[in-house]
């Protein structure tokens, strides 16, 4: 599996878009895109836990190339707490229900735009790593942290 | 500029180089694939809670992925 690209980052845009999905990227390549300089792996989906997007995700995943069972796409409309794909073109972590964040709904609206990609707000992404508890996050979080406070400073310049 | 001036500088460097890239070479420079043992050995997981999810990491990852809590 060749290492995820820009290319593939729009057309998940772009067919969730058209699905409707409610979503947002989270987790470090959420902090790429908002101009952290790291390094990452895969994706990661924040996603809104709702009957109907749960299918409209589905949906959009197949259309994507995701190849899903039945019982695969039973638990993704379902919306358990987190699902790992490694069945497409790209890999991709869909989290329900991440460390951290009570509600879809307040990181929604605290919400960042990336030239069009919804995008978790940083104190979401820290607070998520944060809550995780995990060694490699525990490593990640100072310049994670720096990296906060410089995109608000940058922020208020504009 | 008080709070920029308490981020390191060799951070601040790289942040503000960040920033002048375009966001297709930020993916470029970003995303790397390496295989990782265990959990790149199945095409989906999915698991009911994150508590599950977490332990499934302790319970199965080699420890120097980094996915154990501490």
């Amino acid at each position: 599996m060749p290492a995820f690209e820009y290319r593939q980052a729009e057309e998940i845009r772009e067919a969730l878009s058209r699905f409707g999905v409610r979503y947002l990227f989270i987790g470090k390549s959420a902090a790429i895109l908002l101009g952290f300089p790291d390094t990452t792996q895969d994706a990661d989906l924040f996603v809104d836990r709702n009957p109907m997007n749960g299918r409209a995700l589905a949906l959009a995943l197949r259309e994507l190339g995701f190849a899903l069972t039945d019982e695969q796409e039973a638990e993704i409309e379902r919306g358990k707490d987190f699902v790992q794909l490694k069945n497409g073109p790209f890999d991709l972590d869909l989290v329900f229900a991440p460390d951290g964040i009570e509600r879809f709904e307040d990181a929604w609206n605290r919400r960042v735009e990336v030239e069009g990609f919804p995008v978790c707000h940083p104190d979401d992404i820290i607070a998520s790593k944060e809550a995780a508890h995990r060694e490699k996050d525990r490593e990640s979080l100072p310049r994670l942290r720096a990296f906060r406070e410089y995109w608000q400073q940058r922020r208020g310049r504009k | 500029m008080e709070m920029i001036e308490e981020i390191p500088r060799d951070w601040l460097e790289e942040f503000e180089a960040a920033a002048k890239r375009p966001l297709e070479l930020r993916f470029r420079y970003a995303f790397i694939k390496t295989y990782k043992p265990i959990m790149d050995d199945a095409p989906f997981r999915s698991f009911d809670t994150m508590a599950d999810y977490r332990r499934w990491c302790e319970e199965n990852l080699p420890r120097w992925l980094g996915y154990a809590r501490v």
